[in-house]
């Protein structure tokens, strides 16, 4: 099994509500969520700074792509999981390839791919 | 006098047995003779069938009522003896005129008989379907050089591998590209580098489906500009070589249209992003619900009301076309649903404040938390209660924000205060702060909630946002 519990997270999720769900499913998964952002700019500097293992990223934030946020996260080797409304993979081609769950989605959903994230302790 | 000059041996029409078959023969030639003055003196069978005249009724009349006025008539015949006396013959190409009056095209020689004084002998050939062919051959090329050399589209011909043969004038305008340097395969270099595969691969399916068919970008040579072009060609059916088959096309600029094409895709996506994010909004309304509600009882009536209140800030954005919503009308909506009845207790006040279409939703939620405690426990739900909201609007630097304030009074507070911290709470706490840069302060004071949010507004640049 793959050691969810006390991983750290980072939260970028537009929608406040949303925000204060995932972060109560994410912790009810056993995560710690370390640091959160609404907006892109401060998105990306907490993907600069701050220290976690695992990333949860909505890819729509209030009109902006999510994007630059992953490629600070793929420079650091940090797994990420974007979030999308778009009901598929991102439209984005270079992340086609990247894990993706699509809104909305329940704790079973959400706990299965970021067991796929997550190194096997 | 020519006569006296040339006096005179009357040599007859042909008299040569062979000649005479030769002469009755020649229906497709209208073969006559006349006097040096164009009076009739023979007329064979070709002559009545071309020219509508039998020959008793024209022998011995002038045969110069053939030429029609528009050719000059009279005039024209006696110059063309003149001529035919002068240069041994006279050779044209012409409308005659039938009997009836009709017209037709014939290619004549006049020549003057060997014996002068004798006259002249006609031969004329009917020419008409021959001349209007080449009329209309003539119409046609010129109607689509008009044609190509004028509508919107760049037109060429090429071969059947792409290479051109011509372009429209249109397109040496567009591309910049002068006729030399487009025939061939030259034509390719306006074409936008990542095009140029996909344009040429589509000539070679074009034999095998009739038709060259691509969407492509083309440099516009007035700006640099890369635009795109829908080009179509088809084969011109002419030969029955298909190789030898030149193609016709045209090139067609449909750049605004994909512009717009590519605008609906992001519109499309983006309405299909908001209409998941309410969904993840309203998984998060049911799953904070929950959470606090003892019985399934509690649970209904208070979704339900969240759910109320969701939909009444998503028909007020609806209303606005996703633009700023005022403040007023938020709080005038969500204190209505409440139905206070008694106007005398609730006052609200405040100036014009553009609330982003964004943070509509999240503050029309926090307003229905505020209002529904009102209802339970506070100033809307006691008689002696009473609710102000007021809102003011701050410049400060760079940003607008409402102060908006939440006070209630005439309240008996439980003993104690709240239970525990419930939904409203975080979602004014937390949520607001989090999602809009929000500052928020939620008291329970002894005699009522006294709630102040500090909102950012919409800047006056930005109100279509």
């Amino acid at each position: 099994m793959v050691e969810l519990s006390g991983a750290r997270a980072l939260l970028v999720e537009d929608e406040g509500l949303v925000a204060l769900m995932l972060e109560d499913m994410l912790e009810e998964l056993g995560l710690k969520v370390v640091a959160s952002a609404a907006h892109l700019p401060k998105a990306c500097e907490l993907a600069t700074t701050a220290s976690f293992d695992v990333a949860l990223l909505d890819v729509n934030l209030a009109g902006q792509f999510v994007f630059p946020v992953a490629h600070i996260l793929r420079a650091r080797k940090i797994p990420f999981l974007f979030s999308t409304g778009y009901g598929g993979p991102p439209l984005e081609e270079e992340f086609r390839n990247t894990p993706a769950i699509g809104k909305p989605f329940s704790i079973d959903q959400l706990e299965e791919k970021l067991r796929t994230l997550l190194p096997r302790p | 006098m020519q006569e006296s000059n040339h006096p005179t041996k009357r040599s007859a029409p042909p008299d040569n047995e062979l000649l005479r078959l030769v002469f009755e023969s020649a229906t497709d030639f209208a073969i006559f003779t006349t006097d040096p003055n164009g009076i009739t003196t023979s007329w064979n069978p070709g002559a009545e069938r071309l020219l509508g005249y039998k020959t008793d009724e024209i022998l011995g009349k002038s045969a110069d009522a053939i030429f029609p006025t528009e050719e000059g008539g009279f005039e024209a015949a006696a110059e063309e003896r003149r001529s035919a006396l002068a240069q041994g013959r006279a050779e044209d190409e012409r409308w005659q005129m039938r009997k009836d009056g009709t017209r037709l095209w014939a290619s004549g020689l006049l020549m003057p008989l060997a014996d002068r004084d004798a006259g002249f002998v006609k031969m004329l050939r009917d020419r008409t379907s021959q001349h209007r062919a080449a009329e209309q051959l003539a119409q046609s090329e010129e109607l689509f050089r008009v044609l190509a050399t004028n509508i919107p589209q760049l037109v060429f011909r090429s071969k059947g591998d792409g290479e051109r043969i011509w372009a429209s004038p249109q397109w040496t305008i567009f591309s910049g590209l002068s006729f030399a340097a487009s025939i061939g395969l030259g034509w390719l270099d306006a074409i936008h580098p990542d095009d140029r595969k996909e344009t040429q691969a589509a000539w070679l399916e074009a034999r095998a489906k009739g038709e060259y068919y691509v969407e492509h970008r083309v440099r516009r040579s007035a700006d640099g500009e890369f635009r795109w072009h829908q080009t179509r060609a088809v084969p011109m059916k002419v030969s029955s070589d298909a190789d030898a088959v030149d193609w016709v096309g045209t090139m067609t600029d449909i750049h605004e249209l994909r512009m717009l094409q590519d605008r609906q895709k992001v519109l499309l996506a983006e309405l299909q992003h908001r209409r998941r994010n309410l969904l993840g909004v309203v998984q998060s309304l049911a799953r904070q619900t929950i959470r606090s509600s003892p019985s399934l009882d509690d649970f209904a009536d208070d979704f339900e009301s969240r759910l109320g209140a969701l939909s009444r800030a998503q028909g007020l954005l609806a209303q606005s076309d996703n633009r700023p919503i005022e403040l007023g009308d938020l709080v005038r909506a969500e204190l209505e649903a409440h139905a206070s009845a008694d106007a005398g207790k609730v006052m609200t006040e405040g100036p014009a404040a553009p609330l982003p279409a964004i943070s509509a939703q999240s503050m029309a939620l926090a307003l229905h938390e505020l209002a529904t405690n009102a209802v339970k426990y506070g100033a809307l739900g006691q008689p002696s209660g009473r609710l102000m909201v007021r809102w003011e609007v701050k410049n400060d630097r760079s940003r607008r924000q409402a102060i908006v304030v939440w006070r209630e009074s005439g309240v008996a507070m439980p003993e104690g205060g709240p239970a525990r911290k419930g939904y409203g709470s975080e979602l004014i706490e937390r949520a607001l702060p989090y999602q809009l840069g929000a500052k928020t302060k939620l008291r329970f004071e002894p005699d009522g909630v006294h709630c102040e949010i500090a909102v950012p507004l919409a800047s006056e640049e930005k109100r279509d946002d």
